[in-house]
C-alpha cells in the first residue's frame, strides 16, 4: 500500500476510534433531548464518573482478584460501570432536573450547568486533580492488515459501541419500554393519555443514557491509559455536538454524528493541525447548524404555532 | 425608599470588612502565594509545603530577631492572573509582611512582580520560569530556580552533541511555560544546524494524539521534543510507542516527576530524557536530609519543594540579619545574599535577580527511574 | 425646607427623571468607600467587582431581557482586552480612544455571531455561543504573531490623563469603574423603559406572538447582542488596562458561567439584580478563602439551588414570576 494511503487510512482508524466513544456518549444526550428537550450539561461528567468507577473496579480486581481472566475483568467493568451511572443518572434526574420540569428550559438548562460542576468538584474533591494513571489490562496485541495495525482495545471498542448501539436501536423499537420512550419524545401530552407512566419513562430514559456514557467512560480511560477530573467537559462538548450534528433527538443520528466527528477531528488534527483539533469541532456544529438545523438525520420540525 | 435601605445595607457590609490589621510586634509574616487549589494544585502545594518546612525550621531554632517569630500567610491564586493581582494587593496591605515567595506560573508572578516593585517588597519566585520578568529590571524581583532561556538551549545542545540527533519534532502544550521552553529549544536547535521537521501544538487536557502521532511517526524524527508537563507527555510516549513510532523523547522540568513513568508505564518510558532545574534533591546526598525530613512530614516530594524552601529560606535569613520589619531592610539583606547554603547548592543573585551558576541537569529514564546522565552547560 | 415642600420637589424631579436619580442615590455612595477604606486590597477587590458588575449587565440584556442564553460571554470580554492592547502596544493609541473602539469591535464580533445563531432554536443557541466562546479563546493561544499566543500580551499602557498616568494603586481604577458602571446602568433603564426594552421582554416572553405583532424580531435580538457585546469589550479594555497583561487563560468558559450565574443569582431581567449578584459573586471567593478548594463546588451547589428555589432570583425578574406562577396554574401539575 502507498504510505499515503497507509497514512490515511490509519487516521482514520484513529478517527473510527474515538468516533465511538463519542457515539455512546452522544445517544445519551440525544434521548434525553427527545424526551424532555433539555441538554443536559452533567452528562459528560457522568461519563467521566463512568471512567473513575471503571477504574476502581479495575484496582478491585488487581488488588483481590489478580487471577481473573480478563474477559471476566471487563465484563465486571462495564456492568458495575454501568450500573453506578444509571444510578447517578437516575438520581441527578430526580433531585435537580424533575422539581423544574415545568419550569422555563433555561432555568433547567442553567441547573444542569451547576450539577456539571457539582460534579466535577466533587470528584476532584475526591480523587485530586493529578491524572491517574490506568493499569494496562488489555493485552496489548496487534493485529496487522497489510501495512497498518490495530490494536485489541480498538477491537474491543469497536465491538463493545456497536452491539451496544445495536441492543439500544432494538430497545427502542421492540420493548415496551423503548416503545414508550419514543412515544413520549414523539409528544409528551398524548403519551400521558395513553397511560404511559411518563416519569418512569425521563427517569429510565437518564439512566440508560448514564449507563451507555459509562461504557464509553470505562472505554476511554482503558484506551488512553489515564482520566482526569476535567475530561468529561471536553468530550462531553464534542459529544453534544456529535448528537446535534446527526439530527438531536435521533438515535441513529447520535451513532452517525459520533463516528463522523471522530473522523473529521483525526483528520484535521492528523492532516491541517493538532492546536485546532478542539475548533474543528465547533465549527462543524456551526456548519451545520447555519445550513442544516436540524441535522443530518433529524426532521424538519416546523414550529407549530 | 428601599433603594436606600439597600444601599446602607450595603455600606455596612462593606464598611465591616473594613478595618486594618494592627501591627503586631511579635510575628513577622512571610507571604506564600500560588496555585493552592485548582488543577494545577499539585505542583502549587508541593511548593508551599516546601515554604511551610523552611518557617517550621526557623522556629524551631527561636525568634528569628528580638521576640519576633516568623509565620507564613499563604494565599491562592488558583493560576488566575486576576486572582494573582488581588493577592499581591492583600500582602502589601498588610504591614507585617515583609517578603512574598511566590507566585507559581509565570503569567502570575509577572504583572504581580510590578505590584511588588511599587511597595518595595521583596518578592522571591521559586517556580516561574520566563525570562521576561527579570527582564523588568524591578529590584524587588528574585528567582531561585532556572529560567527557560537557560532550560531550552541547554537540552537542544545536549541532543545536538551529545545524542547527535539532526532531524527532530518539537511539539508544545500551548502554555506560556510550554511554549516557551519549546522556543526556545527550536531556536538554539536551528542555530546549532539542526532540521525541525515538524512543529505542533496540544491543548492541555487533550487525551487523543494519535492523529498528531501518526503524522509524526510518517515524518521519521529522530528525537521528539515536548515543551509541557507530564499528563500530556505520559500519553504522548504511550500514544506513540503503541503505534510503534520508535523515536526518543525529551522534555523540560515539567515532565520531570516520578508519575511520568507511572502514568506511562516504565516499559514505554524507558530512555526518555528529562531536562531538570539544577539537580534532583534525591541524587544530590546534601539533600537526603531535606528529603527525608519532607517525606516524613508530607509525603511524596514535590518537583518545586526544595525552591519553595530555599526561597523561603534566603527570605528568613535576610529577616534575621536586618533584625527589622522594615520592608526596605529585609529588601537591602535579600539583595546582599552572598553563598547562600541552599539544599542543591550555593544561591547568589545576578543584577536583574535571576539566580547565578543555574544548573541544568539531564536525566534519563533507565530501569523505571530517572537517573542523571550529566550536567547541561548551556 | 418644609419636609412637604421637598418632598414635592423630590417626587416631581423623580418622576422626571426616575433613572438617573436611582442610579445617582444608589451609586453615589460608594465615591466615599476608597476615601473610608484606605486599605488597597479592598479597593483592588471592589474594583474587580466593578467590572464584573459591567460584565453581569451586559450579559443580563441577552439573558434576562431577551431570553437568550449565551454562554460564550467571556470572548466578548477576550476581545475587548485584546483589541485595547494591540491598539495600544503596536499604535500606540491611548485608552480613552482605545476604550469605545474596544466596544465597537467587540460588538461587530457579537453581530458577527448573533445573525447565524438567531436562526437556531434556543437550546442550540446555548451551544453556539459556547463553541464561540471556545474558539475565540484557542485562536487567542495559538495565533502567537498576533496575540503572543500562550504567553499574551504584555505592556499595556495604563490610562493617562494628560501627564498624569494610572498607576499599580487601583483606587483611579475604582473610580472610573464606578463612573463606567452608573453609564451603563443608566443607559440599560432608560433602554428598559424604551421601544426596543419592551420589544426585547415580549420577544423572551413568546416570541411568535411578537413576531405577529410587528416586532422586527431578528433586528431586536441582534440589537440586544450587540448591546451586550459592546459592554463586555469595554470592560475587557477595563481590564487589560489594569493588568497590563493578558492571556488567554483569563477568559475561560468558566468566566462565561461565572457571569451567568450572577445574572441569575441577582434576578434575571433586573439591572441592580446583576450589580447585587456580581457584588455576592465577586466577594465570596475572597471571603470564603478558607474554602477555596470548595469554591466551584459550593458555587455549582448555589446554582442549584437558586434555580429550584428561586429561580427569579433575589431581588426577582418581575416577568419571570408572572411566567412561573402562570405555568403552575396550567394543568401542569397533571403528569406528576
Amino acid at each position: 500500500m502507498a504510505p499515503q494511503v497507509e497514512l490515511f487510512l490509519q487516521q482514520l482508524l484513529n478517527g473510527l476510534t474515538i468516533g465511538m466513544v463519542y457515539a455512546l456518549i452522544a445517544l445519551g444526550y440525544t434521548m434525553v433531548y427527545g424526551v424532555i428537550q433539555l441538554i443536559n450539561f452533567a452528562h459528560g461528567d457522568v461519563f467521566m464518573v463512568g471512567a473513575y468507577l471503571a477504574l476502581s473496579v479495575i484496582w478491585l480486581f488487581m488488588s483481590f482478584l489478580p487471577g481473573a481472566s480478563f474477559l471476566v475483568m471487563l465484563l465486571a467493568v462495564f456492568i458495575l460501570s454501568m450500573l453506578g451511572a444509571a444510578l447517578l443518572g437516575g438520581a441527578i434526574e430526580k433531585i435537580a432536573y424533575k422539581p423544574l420540569r415545568h419550569s422555563p428550559k433555561l432555568t433547567a438548562l442553567i441547573t444542569s450547568i451547576g450539577v456539571s460542576f457539582f460534579l466535577q468538584n466533587a470528584v476532584m474533591l475526591l480523587v485530586g486533580s493529578r491524572e491517574q494513571g490506568v493499569p494496562e489490562v488489555v493485552p496489548t496485541t496487534r493485529f496487522n492488515l497489510g501495512a497498518f495495525s490495530f490494536s485489541l482495545i480498538q477491537l474491543i471498542i469497536f465491538a463493545t459501541a456497536l452491539s451496544l448501539m445495536f441492543f439500544l436501536t432494538w430497545f427502542v423499537k421492540s420493548t415496551k419500554l423503548g416503545k414508550a420512550m419514543r412515544a413520549s419524545s414523539e409528544n409528551m401530552d398524548a403519551a400521558l393519555l395513553m397511560g404511559i407512566s411518563v416519569n418512569r419513562v425521563i427517569r429510565a430514559t437518564f439512566a440508560i443514557g448514564s449507563a451507555l456514557a459509562a461504557v464509553g467512560g470505562a472505554l476511554f480511560c482503558m484506551y488512553y491509559g489515564s482520566i482526569n477530573f476535567h475530561d468529561g467537559y471536553l468530550a462531553g462538548l464534542k459529544a453534544f455536538t456529535a448528537a446535534v450534528f446527526g439530527g438531536i433527538g435521533s438515535i441513529p443520528g447520535a451513532m452517525l454524528g459520533g463516528i463522523l466527528l471522530g473522523v473529521f477531528e483525526a483528520l484535521g488534527a492528523g492532516y491541517i493541525s493538532s492546536e485546532w483539533k478542539d475548533v474543528f469541532a465547533f465549527l462543524l456544529l456551526g456548519a451545520v447548524l447555519l445550513f442544516k438545523p436540524s441535522g443530518i438525520l433529524g426532521e424538519n420540525l416546523p414550529e407549530k404555532v | 425608599m428601599k433603594s436606600f435601605f439597600r444601599v446602607l445595607g450595603l455600606l455596612s457590609a462593606v464598611l465591616l470588612f473594613c478595618g486594618a490589621g494592627d501591627k503586631n510586634e511579635d510575628v513577622v509574616y512571610i507571604g506564600a502565594a500560588g496555585p493552592f487549589t485548582g488543577d494545577h494544585a499539585y505542583a502549587g502545594v508541593g511548593m508551599l509545603q516546601g515554604v511551610q518546612m523552611a518557617v517550621e525550621d526557623a522556629n524551631i531554632k527561636g525568634p528569628v530577631f528580638g521576640n519576633t517569630k516568623v509565620k507564613l500567610l499563604s494565599l491562592d491564586d488558583q493560576h488566575s492572573p486576576a486572582q494573582a493581582v488581588l493577592a499581591s494587593h492583600k500582602f502589601v496591605a498588610n504591614p507585617d509582611v515583609v517578603g512574598v515567595v511566590g507566585h507559581f506560573n509565570s503569567s502570575c508572578t509577572m504583572p504581580t512582580s510590578a505590584i511588588y516593585h511599587e511597595a518595595r517588597l521583596v518578592h522571591i519566585t521559586p517556580a516561574s520560569s520566563n525570562p521576561e520578568i527579570s527582564r523588568q529590571g524591578f529590584d524587588t524581583f528574585f528567582r531561585v530556580c532556572a529560567t527557560d532561556d537557560i532550560q531550552g538551549p541547554a537540552a537542544a545542545l545536549f541532543a545536538f552533541s551529545k545524542l547527535g540527533v539532526r532531524k527532530i519534532a518539537i511539539i508544545d502544550d500551548r502554555t506560556t511555560y510550554g511554549h516557551g521552553l519549546a522556543m526556545e529549544f527550536e531556536k538554539k536547535f536551528r542555530e546549532l544546524g539542526g532540521e525541525i521537521l515538524s512543529r505542533d501544538g496540544v491543548t492541555q487536557g487533550e487525551k487523543d494524539f494519535t492523529p498528531l502521532l501518526t503524522k509524526i511517526k510518517s515524518e521519521r524524527p529522530e528525537l521528539i521534543f515536548f515543551g509541557g508537563i507530564y499528563p500530556e507527555f505520559s500519553l504522548l510516549i504511550k500514544g506513540s510507542k503503541k503505534l510503534g513510532l520508535e523515536s526518543p523523547w525529551m522534555g523540560g522540568d515539567g515532565v520531570y516527576d516520578v508519575v511520568l513513568i507511572k502514568l506511562a508505564t516504565p516499559k514505554f518510558a524507558e530512555g526518555t530524557y528529562a531536562t531538570m532545574l539544577g539537580a534532583d534533591p534525591r541524587a544530590v546526598p546534601e539533600a537526603k536530609d531535606f528529603v527525608a525530613r519532607y517525606e516524613a512530614r508530607y509525603g511524596e516530594i514535590g518537583s518545586f519543594s526544595t525552591y519553595g524552601y530555599d526561597a523561603a529560606n534566603v527570605l528568613i535569613e535576610a529577616i534575621r540579619r536586618a533584625g527589622t520589619k522594615d520592608r526596605a531592610a529585609v529588601l537591602r539583606e535579600v539583595r546582599s545574599t552572598k553563598d547562600f547554603r541552599g539544599v542543591l547548592g550555593l544561591i547568589n543573585f545576578d543584577e536583574k535577580g535571576d539566580v547565578v551558576g543555574q544548573s541544568i541537569g539531564i536525566y534519563k529514564v533507565e530501569n523505571g527511574k530517572f537517573v542523571f546522565i550529566e550536567e547541561a552547560k548551556p | 425646607m418644609a419636609p412637604r415642600a421637598f418632598n414635592n420637589f423630590f417626587a416631581k424631579h423623580y418622576k422626571k427623571h426616575p433613572f438617573f436619580l436611582q442610579v445617582f442615590l444608589f451609586l453615589f455612595p460608594f465615591v466615599f468607600f476608597p476615601l473610608i477604606d484606605k486599605n488597597i486590597y479592598h479597593i483592588d477587590l471592589m474594583t474587580n467587582v466593578g467590572i464584573y458588575v459591567l460584565l453581569a449587565m451586559g450579559l443580563n440584556v441577552v439573558v434576562g431581557f431577551a431570553g437568550l442564553l449565551n454562554l460564550g460571554y467571556a470572548a466578548f470580554f477576550a476581545i475587548g482586552a485584546y483589541t485595547y492592547a494591540l491598539l495600544n502596544i503596536h499604535w500606540g493609541i491611548s485608552f480613552w480612544i482605545g476604550l469605545p473602539l474596544a466596544g465597537l469591535l467587540s460588538m461587530f464580533f457579537g453581530l458577527v455571531i448573533g445573525i447565524p445563531s438567531m436562526r437556531v432554536r434556543g437550546d442550540y443557541l446555548a451551544i453556539t455561543t459556547l463553541g464561540f466562546g471556545e474558539i475565540i479563546r484557542i485562536a487567542f493561544n495559538n495565533l502567537d504573531a498576533w496575540t503572543g499566543g500562550p504567553n499574551g500580551l504584555l505592556g499595556i499602557d495604563r490610562p493617562a490623563i494628560g501627564p498624569w498616568r494610572f498607576s499599580v494603586n487601583p483606587t483611579p481604577y475604582f473610580y472610573l469603574a464606578l463612573f463606567l458602571v452608573a453609564v451603563t446602568a443608566y443607559l440599560l433603564f432608560r433602554m428598559s423603559d424604551s421601544k426596543i426594552g419592551r420589544a426585547l421582554v415580549a420577544i423572551r416572553e413568546d416570541e411568535l406572538a411578537a413576531s405577529c405583532m410587528g416586532i422586527p424580531t431578528l433586528k431586536v435580538k441582534l440589537y440586544a447582542f450587540g448591546l451586550s457585546s459592546f459592554i463586555a469589550g469595554v470592560a475587557g479594555a477595563l481590564f487589560a488596562s489594569k493588568q497590563t497583561i493578558i492571556t488567554p487563560d483569563s477568559f475561560d468558559f468558566v468566566l462565561s458561567v461565572l457571569i451567568l450565574a450572577m445574572v441569575v443569582l441577582g434576578g434575571m431581567g433586573n439591572i441592580w439584580g446583576s450589580a447585587l449578584g456580581a457584588l455576592v459573586l465577586g466577594v465570596l471567593p475572597e471571603v470564603l478563602r478558607g474554602f477555596a478548594s470548595y469554591r466551584m463546588l459550593i458555587f455549582g451547589i448555589i446554582v442549584i439551588l437558586m434555580m429550584s428555589f428561586r429561580p427569579q432570583g433575589i431581588l426577582g425578574g418581575q416577568l419571570i414570576r408572572r411566567e412561573l406562577n402562570s405555568r403552575h396554574k396550567e394543568a401542569g401539575d397533571a403528569a406528576s
